[in-house]
């Protein structure tokens, strides 16, 4: 702008100059000669400009140092024009004209209407003109946060404008995270590797009032202060997030330490990105304390697990919140905060239950009992293998879930791991359990991968529970009097809900891959060492015994049948003795 | 008529409490296990009964405990191992009895006394089913009562449906075994005498020579015992 002004009056006297020589000096000289003029006299003309500044801005704050002056914008917002000579003296550029920046305003045309959108495009607009000193290159160099950001905002946010003082000074005046805020409170954005635009805006009315406000910046950005800003960088936002989670770890050691168990934190190593981390749930400098937010344990979950939303709502659990009782199970209360248990992988869902409902057993023993005791074994015995939400999810579509357990460690096998000691390629479980492919594993099956393994020195053992199908219904949790107490609807040949059967076994992400398999498993001698663990009385018999039982017993009546029967037609011989000894008698 | 005594009150109170119980635990079980195809019980009362019953019989099998050890009487169910040839040919006879020598009139060669209570065959036979297999039941029955209870045995075991299935197994046996037992019982002089005796402790024996099947008959003479333990007295008629 500076220059701009010299270099005009430049081309005003080199003109006259190439009419004295009477034309002999070209255009394309002129203009060599201006420039390197110009590039030799800048420094000395930026001298002069200051040397001069404080005549001309005198004259500006004539008018600007009226605390009143205000410009209406076209967005209605009101712009204050007021300057404060003494602060812009003080400051950095305190001995540069105004017109020094303001290159477009000067006392021909000012003042004038000009129309200006909104605070923020006027700022961007002036700012523009920062870069006449500031260039771009020699803002990457000094401080290389500028290039990473992805669009770049008006610098007057960051700097301010009038009264901006050296950098030193105004780091030592400011608190660390007032400090941080100086950029963060604005709407700035760095760029990922992948062309994804991340804000690292800072909303701090929201971080005040968070459960972290007491805290400073570098508490959790520990990398980060006033005198040092690295420059990140990250293949994508998700990827940013996935890092930052780290952070929180550094206070909440025993959340991370839950977290690290969960079926989440499998999924992301699996692969699965989209698998939450502390900030998907909690937020990030908005982090609310759980004691206050009550809601936090449905409301994340919802993010991804929306479907199961309607279902929680209907059951007993969701209308008791929904009619006010904060204390009523939210997902978190079953599924853990952070320890996030799937159903289909565990049975500890019902710790979740059992946290709540601590006398389950008892209250259980009253009609679930072995007599001529109640002991609450016998009911625990029931809870280790059915779901609470098999038997008190009234009509869902209950499944037997059989999942392969190493037998010495008592830790279930992944298919990673099954794959690994079998030696199979990256989908040929499937193909090694339904090696006949009609999509079900038979008995003969899941013998043949029992034999395999145990071959390969890995001896397994199909545990066995029961658990709704659907997710969506597991949530429907209804009354006590809706539960299932019918002892018929299980431990019964054929039983009702021992109609669909599936292996179960937990995949490399996380997640579980459900195989169906015959009814027939349940009861055939193929699976009585592969699943010797689990056993349902009524349910779980093995057929061929009651083929054995129905000869024994034809056996045991055919003995006195035959023998009564030889007995009658010796019956003669017998009398003949009887009368041989009479008659020697 | 000759009465001798071979069951004092406590093996007949063990004997009878063991069979009614045998009998309603079979059919409870055949209840709990074939629930689609017998309808004796609903699978809730049939679980009450034979929970209620298994531990009586685990009491009454202590009733036979205690009497035949602490009387050491038990050595009537020991085989004499010592002489393992004549044990075998005796126990052959006995086979022979029942399957030849009974249709046409032979003597039953093993005569009843309370000190000498069982046949060859009856002998080894009660002898693995006292102290193997009904313990073998009791046991399998308690850890299938309760299987939380005695997770760690169960665990031992190797599962529960192992458990069950040496249960099952035993439950198919004694199935048959009872009806075979309860025939052998009618094969005494009288097809009630064995019975009879079973409830008042004595064994009628007849004089009849000529009736040749039935524990201790025709030798009856020979037998007239009198109780050692005053469990009761031998009558000659």
């Amino acid at each position: 702008m500076l220059r701009y002004a010299i270099n005009s009056t430049f081309v005003k006297l080199l003109r006259k100059l190439s009419k004295l020589t009477g034309g002999y000096m070209c255009k394309k000289m002129v203009l060599l000669m201006f420039l390197l003029v110009s590039f030799m006299l800048c420094p000395m003309y930026v001298f002069a400009a200051k040397a001069g500044s404080a005549e001309n801005n005198k004259l500006c704050l004539q008018c600007h140092s009226d605390k009143t002056l205000t410009k209406k914008l076209l967005n209605k917002e009101i712009l204050s024009l007021y300057i404060d000579g003494g602060q812009f003296a003080a400051s950095v550029h305190g001995k540069i004209s105004c017109s020094g920046c303001h290159i477009d305003i000067n006392m021909d045309n000012h003042p004038q209407s000009k129309r200006i959108a909104s605070r923020r495009d006027y700022a961007l607009s002036v700012s523009r003109n920062c870069s006449i000193c500031h260039t771009e290159a020699q803002l990457n160099q000094r401080q290389p946060i500028h290039k990473a950001l992805a669009e770049k905002g008006p610098c007057i946010e960051c700097h301010g404008s009038h009264y901006i003082r050296p950098t030193a000074i105004n780091k030592a005046g400011v608190q660390e995270n007032a400090y941080c805020l100086t950029c963060h409170r604005n709407k700035i954005s760095m760029r990922m590797k992948n062309g994804e635009t991340l804000s690292v805006y800072v909303d701090e009315n929201a971080f005040n009032l968070s459960v972290h406000a007491k805290l400073q910046c570098k508490d959790c950005h520990a990398e980060f202060s006033k005198t040092q800003h690295p420059v990140r960088t990250f293949n994508s936002r998700r990827a940013y997030t996935i890092a930052a989670s780290d952070l929180c770890g550094k206070c909440h050691k025993e959340a991370a330490k839950l977290y690290e168990t969960s079926v989440h934190i499998e999924q992301l190593k699996g692969g699965n990105e989209k698998a939450p981390t502390c900030i998907d749930c909690h937020g990030d400098h908005s982090v609310v304390s759980t004691k206050k937010d009550k809601t936090i344990g449905i409301v994340s979950c919802n993010k991804c697990h929306s479907e199961m939303n309607a279902s929680y709502e209907a059951s007993m659990h969701g209308k008791a919140r929904i009619k006010g009782d904060e204390k009523a199970p939210s997902c978190a209360s079953c599924h853990n905060a952070h320890n996030v248990e799937s159903a289909k992988m565990t049975t500890k869902i019902k710790d979740g239950c059992l946290r709540c409902h601590k006398d389950a057993a008892k209250v259980h023993s009253r009609w679930l009992y072995n007599p001529p005791v109640k002991l609450s074994t016998f009911s625990i015995a029931h809870f280790d293998a059915v779901s609470c939400a098999a038997c008190h999810s009234p009509g869902a579509k209950r499944g037997i879930y059989l999942t392969p357990y190493n037998r010495k460690t008592g830790k279930p096998l992944s298919e990673d791991e099954i794959m690994k000691t079998l030696g199979l390629e990256s989908d040929g479980l499937m193909k090694k359990f339904d090696s006949n492919s009609n999509g079900s594993i038979e008995p003969k099956e899941l013998w043949n991968i029992f034999a395999e393994l145990f071959k390969k020195g890995e001896m397994i053992t199909f545990m066995g529970n029961m658990d709704v199908q659907k997710a969506t219904e597991a949530h429907m949790i209804g009354s006590k009097a809706e539960g299932v107490k019918d002892c018929d609807k299980c431990h019964k040949p054929d039983a009702e809900l021992f109609q669909n059967v599936f292996v179960v076994i937990k995949k490399s992400d996380g997640k579980p891959l459900i195989i169906p398999a015959s009814k027939e498993i349940l009861n055939s001698v193929y699976a009585i060492l592969p699943m010797s663990k689990f056993y349902v009385l009524g349910s779980t018999s093995i057929k061929l015994l009651d083929i054995i039982f129905i000869i024994a017993l034809i056996g045991g009546i055919a003995v006195p049948i035959g023998h009564i029967s030889f007995r009658i037609i010796t019956s003669p011989i017998r009398a003949l003795r009887r009368m041989g000894k009479g008659g020697k008698k | 008529m000759t009465r001798i005594f071979l069951h004092p009150i406590p093996i007949r109170i063990w004997h009878w409490v063991n069979a009614l119980a045998f009998i309603i635990l079979i059919l409870t079980g055949a209840q709990i296990k074939l629930g689609n195809a017998i309808h004796f019980f609903s699978f809730h009362t049939a679980v009450k009964i034979h929970s209620w019953l298994g531990w009586i019989l685990v009491f009454n099998y202590f009733i036979w405990v205690i009497y035949y050890f602490s009387t050491g009487n038990i050595k009537i169910y020991i085989p004499p191992l010592n002489r393992p040839v004549e044990y075998a040919k005796k126990a052959l006879r006995q086979a022979k009895f029942y399957g030849w020598g009974i249709m046409v009139g032979d003597e039953n060669p093993h005569h009843s006394t309370f000190e000498n209570k069982f046949n060859p065959m009856q002998q080894v036979s009660y002898l693995m089913i006292m102290v193997a297999l009904i313990p073998l039941q009791l046991i399998t029955g308690m850890l299938l009562w309760d299987p939380k209870l005695f997770e760690p045995i169960v665990n031992i075991a190797g599962g529960l449906q192992i458990v069950d299935l040496i249960h099952v197994f035993l439950w198919i046996f004694f199935s048959a075994f009872i009806i075979v037992h309860f025939y052998l019982a009618t094969l005494g002089h009288t097809p009630m005498a064995h019975i009879i005796a079973m409830f008042t402790g004595y064994e009628e024996l007849h004089d009849d020579h000529g009736h040749g099947h039935g524990h201790g008959e025709e030798h009856g003479h020979e037998k007239e015992h009198q109780d050692s333990h005053g469990h009761g007295e031998s009558h000659s008629h």
